[in-house]
């Protein structure tokens, strides 16, 4: 029966299933130390957030499905997607979850891991730099709308110097200067 | 004879009129014990009086294994019990105002009511309600049989209605009534209530016309209800052919009541079964995340799919009114992945099941805690599942969501716990 071990591996689907030994179980539980990712476990996969999130429809990854994605331990696929990122911070899952797991939270937990390992998408490197360069992403100004709301015609000072100083100090400044 | 027989010739307190309430005051008074049953709403028969078919026989809930100790007698088994057997005192428009004492002598005094119309003397004419729209007559099956007054819509007709009636049978000076006795045991019947899912906006209940409850539903199904059992749409009485159900609303929600209401899933299947078989609706569609059809039940969920209602594994995405009426619909099928949109008649949501109104009072009242708002079992073991206190029992849905045989079940437990208690 020796010659058997030599033959070549025949598949027992055609489709190859995710060979879940190579997957990080470890994953789960550090995503669920993060802040507000304590309630990760809790989700029966209903997909309550991805039948409120208003942009899953053009995502490959659904919202139930991350968050399936992070409990089998799939931390590359996770900290790679794009989904993340593109994320509106709507917090409708959120607040519909009926378990409350905080779904838009952990999506936020997700992004600070990838930031730590340096996959940031680069638009989004971008913007980090206009943040840290001007202390402000929108330069606000007088238009008509200040005096329909009964506001002084113009925009008063606007001191960015602190913010700029403060976000020197963090991951987003540490990023702008081509990651640490 | 020592004092302890003194205690036993006392009366059984029974808090709540529905199915299980009047399963123990009827077996306990047939059993030769004073049975005080007292309801808050001026019918008995509880939620079941609105369900127009009960699973798992789908009979009237009046009928279950009713008159299986009363052969040759055609006449319902509850309605001749509650008003013919001397033993049962039936207390409609009551509640309980206060109890205290100790097991074996609990003093309580109740608050009922006035008693505008005798129903002793209620012959179900209809004159009154002829000349009067304060007079109404709550349902074909309600217990006892007689017309109601309701004072909020006292016209100046209510006074000519009372004068022409043939027996005499109505006094609108009638006053409240409060009463102290001592009783025995308490028994705690009060039941669930549905709740009115409005504070969940995304579903449009109580925004949107066509949206309703599933009780709503069953009513809107009887055929004595007020569209004669024909599947219409509320905003404007047209027939409804495409109707959806949306399982879970507020139940296994942290945001609302964590617990699975347990016996949503098989009404639901009973009702769209019905809506698919009997009435004219071409579309039945449920939304679900998980189908709970325990023990028995399985075989609604198979009937359901054999009758051609369709299930969406998925949640509710958007839910706005129709141009013309009707409710228009997107959900998010987790199966396909994809979201579907549905322009339907009728979106009938499964709404969690409550403890009844001023439960917890209650329970304050006789001295217990509460489990996520219904009774605790002093011991969680089976037998011992309805003993909540000394001399205190409950069953049916006090002890959270339950099916009329499991609320008869238990309800006997209890005659038999009273019962042996008095051996």
């Amino acid at each position: 029966m020796a010659e058997t071990d030599t033959k070549p591996r025949i598949p027992v689907t055609l489709i190859e299933p995710i060979d879940m030994s190579r997957l990080d179980p470890s994953f789960r539980e550090e995503i669920r130390s993060m802040p507000d990712a304590d309630e990760l476990s809790a989700c029966f996969a209903c997909s309550t957030c991805t039948a409120a999130c208003p942009i899953a429809n053009q995502w490959l990854y659904k919202p139930h499905q991350l968050i399936r994605m992070i409990l089998l331990g799939m931390r590359e696929e996770v900290l790679n997607s794009k989904e993340i990122w593109e994320c509106l911070t709507c917090f409708q899952c959120q607040e519909r979850c009926p378990q409350k797991v905080r779904v838009t939270d952990i999506l936020f937990d997700c992004k600070n891991l990838a930031a730590e390992r340096g996959i940031v998408p680069e638009k989004i490197v971008a913007l980090a730099k206009e943040l840290v360069d001007k202390g402000q992403l929108y330069v606000v100004t007088a238009d008509w709308e200040r005096e329909d709301l009964g506001l002084e015609p113009s925009v008063p000072g606007l001191s960015t110097e602190a913010v700029k100083s403060i976000l020197q100090g963090t991951r987003t400044g540490r990023l702008t200067k081509g990651g640490d | 004879m020592t004092e302890v027989t003194k205690t036993v010739d006392y009366p059984v307190l029974i808090i709540g009129a529905g199915v299980a309430g009047m399963t123990v005051a009827t077996e306990l008074a047939d059993s030769g014990i004073k049975a005080i049953l007292v309801e808050r709403q001026l019918t008995a028969g509880g939620n079941a009086l609105d369900l127009y078919r009960a699973f798992p026989t789908d009979d009237c809930f009046y009928c279950f294994e009713g008159n299986r100790w009363r052969p040759g007698i055609r006449k319902c088994f509850y309605r001749s019990a509650l008003i013919d057997q001397p033993n049962l005192d039936l207390r409609i428009g009551t509640t309980v105002h206060s109890i205290s004492g100790r097991p074996g002598q609990f003093l309580v005094t109740l608050r009922s009511a006035p008693q505008y119309v005798d129903p002793k003397k209620c012959t179900l004419c209809g004159v009154c309600i002829e000349v009067s729209k304060a007079f109404s007559f709550p349902s074909p099956q309600c217990q006892p049989q007689c017309v109601v007054f309701n004072p909020a819509l006292e016209d100046d007709r209510a006074k000519e209605a009372a004068q022409k009636c043939p027996t005499n049978a109505i006094d609108l000076d009638a006053k409240p009534r409060e009463d102290s006795l001592t009783v025995s045991d308490i028994v705690i019947a009060a039941g669930y209530h549905e709740m009115k899912p409005s504070s969940i906006d995304e579903y449009g209940y109580g925004r949107i016309p066509d949206v309703v409850t599933q009780l709503e539903f069953a009513k809107i199904l009887d055929p004595n209800g007020p569209s004669g059992g024909a599947v219409v749409r509320p905003s404007d009485g047209k027939p409804a052919r495409r109707v959806m159900m949306v399982q879970c609303v507020g139940s296994r929600d942290e945001n609302h009541y964590p617990y699975c209401s347990k016996i949503c899933c098989v009404f639901a299947l009973k009702h769209a079964v019905v809506a698919a078989r009997e009435r004219d609706c071409s579309q039945v569609l449920v939304v679900y995340m998980d189908i709970r059809t325990y023990d028995r039940h399985e075989r609604y969920y198979r009937e359901a799919r054999e009758s051609g209602v369709d299930f969406i594994r998925g949640r509710v995405s958007r839910v706005e009114a129709g141009k013309d009426g009707g409710v228009d619909v997107t959900v998010y099928d987790s199966l396909l992945d994809r979201y579907l949109r549905f322009s339907l008649d009728l979106l009938v949501l499964s709404s969690a099941l409550e403890p009844a109104e001023g439960f917890s009072d209650l329970l304050k009242m006789v001295g217990l805690s509460a489990s996520r708002g219904y009774v605790t079992p002093l011991d969680i073991a089976t037998e011992e599942e309805v003993v909540v206190g000394a001399g205190v029992y409950a069953c049916g849905a006090a002890l959270g969501p339950a099916e009329v045989p499991e609320s008869v079940t238990q309800a006997r437990a209890v005659v038999m716990k009273i019962l042996a208690g008095r051996r």
